[in-house]
């Protein structure tokens, strides 16, 4: 006998709701609460803000424009410098050269340390970088700091976005001589969404009303659409293209079935794992033993890891196109690098992150149920998509002789932004270029805590959205009055393995003994990815709730999400427990 | 997952009078025999789970509201899907107007491009596609030694019950006590003689022999189905009164049927327009909207009274 139908419509809607429904609103912090609201006055701005580079781009009626700033860049780099008194970023300012972005005032690859706690390993590996990043481990945000005068002066990932989105966001007003308020951001596909609330954190204090958060294949996808838009129209015959999109930050895959301008994502995979990582195996790989030297904060080792540095990122730009290159270069603290590296030592160095690679997309094409040979097109986009053994790795792995053609690697998702950007606003276009639609897929599983220490996914990764699931469980006690529902999202089987979304408690469970009431969870996902969480009692024979339902929209927990688990561990252990009914498989 | 669990939990065949309204009816695009605010699908509603809400309350199939046909294949229906999505998606249609929508176009589109789930669906709605077995469903006789052209039927609307022919040929009929009725069990379970005798023991003569194609489809008529009931109206279980006539016309429809799906199959563009379809996704779609005294849109403004407050105001 199946219990759980995770129909999309509940029980609680039976007798007609006579009950009002109990709600807690989110933390006003988050600008979610509008977004997508019915009003659009202007033509929304794609932005792309990456690890490495970001850049602006827009529907101008015919078509994506790429914006420019003062230098005539596309392509800025994402840094914020807080040499001066105000801060600069990469929009505005220009440094003399690449060694001034590393002398420890200058703040980047924001885009990896976002929303992230200090345990996290992602915060570890950016310690060699050469401004401050103070771990304590014990899962609360990392301390960031620029090297200001001799001081560290620390600021948070949220301003360091906060003040290159303005910068962004004053360029773009001078180019289109308009106010921007509404924005579609790319973001990475593991991102999960307490991030995603860091990064709208930073756009509502950038003075930016985020439309849609997309993830990057994503944006590419909508912009395969367009381009095949009108090759297959009418026919319905549709094309399933794998999208890969590796920075300097992370690796995305994206598996897109396109027909007729609609891209319907199948399935979503993503990874921290990107260019910063083979930048730091081949720093690794030239300087042996450097770890002391690489995380040191002392002013003299700053400057020679920031040479290493220069040095290594143009020998990997180097190693794109020439199968050896000769490293030269003084660190200036009496060790001398002068060795030549050739393409296989860089291969081989960075083995795992490939192998890594190979991986996503391998689980992107099962979660899609898609075949090599059903794939029609495999795109490969993003600043890491010009090294050969990525190129070559994805093309083995899809089992394709060539990749698609068409796409400037670096402007396809602020591209396919802008477009998503063009059609969130109501835009249309006279020959049919904006008949288009992405029908998203979530990219991380979302479930509640049960059974124990388990995850149990209420809402499975690369499920259709607007999607809404729902769950049964039940009481772990006898007599159990209370049950609390933790919500995670991700991938692990063991609720520490996830991200912490929020935690809710459910009272005035009838007494009983356990089993019997009926604690039914229904998750709410809507077009723009805001999830919702209800739950409320029945108890058997009845179908009105006992108690008004709770809804909660998540994620509620801010900083120190860590933490959160934990203490609520600690001060319920197992008394508010909650165990799955038998579900179906 | 909603349909399946429906489904299992709730497998109800149609009785003949539904499996021939639906038959006749088959080339019309809306089916009726699931109705919107009919007092029969109120009163069900209060009472069923919620898996059953959906496919009720909300008055239309999953083929209906893709405005597909139910023999449609995948591509035609993931042609439906996208045209409707490009209509509806809160990204088109905005976020009070298309969420509720694009939800249920999900599950529809999950549900029918997957081939057992859409199977389950079809049988918990009473549609049929391609070669149903008839032989897969429960009651039904099976057969000792080789196949004859002929095997035997017991009319168990006839039967009084005397088990007169059990007594005669106990391996080949089986008297079923919860329905107060013999039936066969194994055909040519006995010696001739004694089926023989079998037959010509029954006072009603509610034993026939029949062609051997037309068994199935009256040992599966023949099997009581649960009604209907309409409040404290009606219930219970039903069969057709005459099981011959049944199994006729639903052989003809049947055949029409496959004989449709063949023509159809050869001439493939003769469907209907895209016009037509949206106009069809319009209509049902105006129906839904209209519903708004429905339990289901109640869920929604319900539930998004809280959340979407701010949004509104």
């Amino acid at each position: 006998m199946i219990l759980c139908t995770s129909s999309s419509f509940c029980i609680f809607c039976n007798a007609g709701m006579a009950e009002p429904a109990y709600t807690v609103a989110s933390d006003s912090e988050t600008t979610g609460e509008e977004k997508s609201s019915a009003t659009f006055s202007e033509t929304a701005i794609g932005i792309d803000i990456g690890t490495s580079q970001c850049s602006v781009a827009v529907w101008n009626g015919s078509q994506v424009e790429l914006l420019k700033n003062t230098r005539n860049q596309k392509m800025m780099r994402s840094y914020v410098t807080f040499k001066d008194e105000n801060p600069s970023g990469g929009v505005s300012s220009q440094l003399a050269n690449e060694q001034d972005v590393l002398s420890g005032a200058a703040i980047f690859n924001m885009k990896r340390l976002i929303g992230r706690v200090d345990t996290d390993p992602v915060v570890h590996s950016s310690k060699s970088l050469p401004f401050l990043v103070q771990t304590l481990g014990i899962g609360v945000r990392p301390l960031i700091a620029a090297l200001v005068n001799n001081v560290w002066r620390s600021t948070t990932p949220e301003e360091v976005v906060a003040i290159f989105l303005v910068e962004l966001k004053a360029m773009a007003e001078i180019r289109l001589k308009r106010p921007i308020k509404n924005v579609v951001l790319t973001i990475p596909a593991s991102f999960s969404r307490f991030q995603l609330t860091r990064i709208e954190r930073a756009c509502a204090m950038a003075g930016l009303h985020v439309l849609r958060l997309m993830p990057e294949p994503t944006a590419v996808a909508l912009l395969y659409a367009q381009q095949n838009a009108s090759q297959n129209t009418n026919t319905g015959s549709e094309k399933i293209a794998l999208i890969f999109n590796m920075g300097a930050g992370y690796c995305d895959v994206a598996v897109t079935a396109t027909a007729g301008g609609v891209s319907q994502i199948k399935a979503l995979a993503g990874s921290a794992i990107g260019g910063e990582d083979l930048l730091q195996n081949m720093m690794r790989h030239l300087l042996p033993d450097s770890e002391s030297l690489l995380t040191s904060r002392g002013l003299d080792d700053i400057k020679s890891v920031g040479l290493l540095r220069v040095a290594t990122q143009e020998a990997i730009h180097s190693l794109s196109s020439q199968t050896n290159v000769q490293v030269d270069v003084d660190l200036g603290n009496g060790t001398k690098i002068c060795k030549v590296v050739d393409r296989g030592e860089f291969e081989e160095v960075n083995q795992e992150v490939f192998d890594k690679c190979a991986r996503l997309i391998i689980q992107c094409l099962h979660d899609a149920k898609v075949d090599t040979e059903d794939v029609s097109d495999v795109i490969v986009v993003g600043g890491c998509s010009y090294i050969p053994k990525i190129k070559s790795l994805v093309m083995s792995t899809c089992k394709k002789q060539e990749l698609y053609k068409g796409m400037n690697p670096l402007e396809a998702a602020v591209s396919g932004a802008a477009l998503e950007g063009a059609v969130a606003s109501g835009l249309s276009d006279p020959f049919g270029s904006l008949d288009l639609l992405t029908i998203q897929a979530t990219p991380l599983a979302i479930g509640i805590r049960a059974d124990g220490n388990n995850f149990v996914p209420i809402i499975p990764r690369s499920t259709t959205m607007p999607a809404q699931k729902d769950l049964i469980f039940t009481t772990a006690h006898d007599n159990q009055a209370e049950a609390l529902i933790i919500v995670y999202e991700g991938e692990g089987k063991k609720v520490e393995e996830n991200h912490l979304l929020g935690y809710f408690k459910i009272t005035g469970i009838p007494l009983a003994p356990k089993g019997v009431p009926e604690i039914r969870v229904i998750l709410d996902i809507d077009a723009s990815s805001v999830l919702r969480v209800l739950a409320g009692v029945l108890m058997p024979g009845s179908h009105q709730p006992v108690n008004p339902v709770m809804g909660v929209r998540m994620p509620t927990v801010d900083d120190g999400h860590g933490w959160c688990a934990e203490a609520l561990n600690r001060v319920y252990g197992s008394t508010l427990d909650l165990v799955t009914v038998q579900r179906k498989i | 997952m909603s349909v399946s669990a429906v489904s299992i939990s709730q497998f109800s065949l149609p009785n003949a009078f539904q499996v021939e309204d639906h038959f006749t009816t088959i080339s019309k695009p809306i089916w009726r025999w699931r109705r919107q605010g009919s007092p029969a699908s109120r009163i069900r509603c209060g009472k069923r789970e919620a898996g059953e809400m959906l496919a009720t309350s909300m008055g239309k199939n999953y083929y209906e509201l893709l405005g597909v046909s139910v023999d449609s294949n995948a591509q035609k229906i993931k042609q439906a899907y996208r045209n409707l999505q490009k209509k509806y998606h809160p990204d088109v249609a905005g976020q009070e107007q298309g969420h509720e929508y694009t939800l249920k176009l999900n599950e529809a589109y999950k549900v029918l491009m997957r081939e057992n789930l859409r199977k389950e669906y079809d049988a918990s709605i009473g549609e049929r596609r391609g070669n149903y077995s008839l032989s897969s469903l429960g009651r039904t006789s099976s057969w000792n030694g080789p196949l004859r052209p002929q095997g035997l039927f017991v009319d168990e609307n006839a039967c009084i019950g005397c088990r007169e022919c059990v007594h005669h040929a106990s391996s080949t009929f089986v008297f079923d006590e919860a329905l107060g009725c013999a039936r066969v069990k194994l055909q040519y379970g006995d010696d001739e003689q004694k089926i023989e005798v079998s037959v010509d023991s029954c006072p009603v003569n509610c034993i026939h022999w029949v062609e051997k194609e037309e068994l199935p489809v009256l040992e599966f008529l023949i099997q009581p189905q649960p009604k209907e009931g309409f409040g404290i109206f009606g219930g219970g279980w039903e069969r057709p009164a005459n099981v011959f006539m049944a199994a006729k016309s639903f052989n003809k429809q049947t055949h029409n049927e496959n004989h449709g799906r063949n023509s159809r199959a050869s001439t493939v563009e003769e469907e209907e327009t895209p016009a037509q379809a949206k106009a069809r996704a319009d209509a049902s779609r105006k129906i839904n909207m209209e519903a708004a005294s429905g339990l289901f849109s109640r869920f929604w403004q319900w539930q998004n009274k809280p959340f979407g407050g701010k949004k509104v105001e």
